[in-house]
């Protein structure tokens, strides 16, 4: 396989799986901290030219808070967590007991609770995929960046990643159930092309 | 006034009447060249250092090195002179530094050090750049006179 445009209707089907139970686990977490009911969506495997990732989830010049970390360990990749900016001023609002509407820059203590948020998130979603595959996955340190998402998206993949043409991810959305609630995100999977062997050897795909 | 947005390795060319508009630059660098005289100006928002570190080498303006002398020639063929150009760089930052292995140099430090040896092989001068830190820009350049414009959700708008 040369790049993820080989993948095939079964391996794509296996990766959905994958982000699927990554996806819930974190949901499930969100859902704790936050004591609202957190919908996630089908995940959707993205494949796509480097230079038309800017627009893999909402606008390029939209801002958001994006935590990303390093996957270590027996599979080698990255797995962000998106908040829109108005998603992540609420989230602030409920972490950091505040009324609704409250929050509207993000200073430390606001760049330090979605870092933590990001965090958890991120570990319970690896976690997730590190029992489900009996696979060794060791997270590293988060980072946050509040910025342009398509500044984000294209350094995740220019710096982080190996792959220069086509890259790919596997994308879950989530929403806060609540209609009154704006809340809302996506978890993105983004393995390293090595190792997708190594996820569907560990899933026992031919 | 009309607004040509330049994408990601996408490059556009406008005359007086074009504001060149290039969203979201993260390690990526904007290449803007400028005649003013003949008020043609040209921007390229490139994504990577070398044609090496990609298997095709078909879009000439993801790379610099590829990019200026296609800047240079459609500019040239709408008029522009090519001893009168002269070049603005934004870009190049490092998002997500402290994920990144120690020592290593960055994309963005990359792609602007193969930006500014692009444009010395193209023998234009390099007059201003806004690159490096840990932050996100947008640039809009004004072709008629020249201006341009960088914005960050950091620091807000700055000319450049």
């Amino acid at each position: 396989m040369e790049d993820a445009r080989g993948l095939k209707e079964l391996q794509l089907d296996a990766l959905r799986e994958v982000a699927n139970i990554g996806a819930g686990h974190a949901a499930t977490a969100l859902s704790q901290m936050t004591n609202q009911t957190i919908m996630i969506s089908v995940p959707e495997v993205n494949v796509r030219p480097l230079e038309e990732v800017t627009d893999l989830v909402g606008s390029p010049d939209g801002v958001i808070a994006a935590v990303l970390m390093q996957m270590m360990g027996d599979l080698t990749g990255r797995t962000l967590v998106l908040f829109p900016e108005a998603s992540a001023f609420r989230l602030c609002d409920i972490l950091l007991g505040r009324p609704h509407g409250t929050t509207t820059e993000f200073g430390v203590m606001e760049q330090s609770g979605l870092k933590e948020v990001g965090n958890i998130l991120v570990s319970a979603y690896m976690n997730a995929l590190s029992d489900f595959m009996g696979m060794m996955l060791v997270p590293s340190v988060p980072g946050l960046v509040i910025d342009l998402a398509g500044a984000i998206l294209t350094t995740t993949y220019l710096n982080f990643g190996h792959e220069r043409d086509f890259v790919f991810c596997v994308e879950t959305s989530f929403h806060v159930g609540g209609a009154s609630e704006r809340l809302q995100g996506h978890f993105l999977l983004l393995p390293d092309m090595p190792s997708l062997r190594a996820i569907f050897d560990a899933i026992r795909l031919p | 006034m009309s607004e040509i947005m330049v994408r990601v390795a996408d490059l556009g060319v406008g005359g007086a009447e074009d504001v060149l508009v290039t969203v979201g630059l993260g390690s990526c660098v904007a290449i803007i060249l400028h005649d003013a005289t003949a008020r043609v100006g040209g921007m390229a928002h490139v994504l990577l250092p070398s044609p090496a570190l990609s298997r095709s080498a078909d879009n000439p303006a993801k790379f610099p090195q590829l990019a200026v002398p296609r800047l240079v020639e459609l500019m040239t063929a709408r008029g522009a002179s090519e001893k009168r150009l002269v070049a603005r760089i934004a870009g190049g930052a490092s998002m997500f530094a402290n994920l990144a292995p120690a020592g290593a140099i960055q994309m963005g430090e990359r792609n602007v050090v193969a930006t500014r040896q692009a444009l010395q092989a193209s023998s234009v001068p390099l007059l201003a750049e806004a690159v490096g830190g840990d932050f996100g820009r947008t640039v809009r350049f004004f072709v008629a006179d020249g201006r341009v414009e960088v914005s960050s959700v950091a620091h807000g708008i700055q000319p450049l």
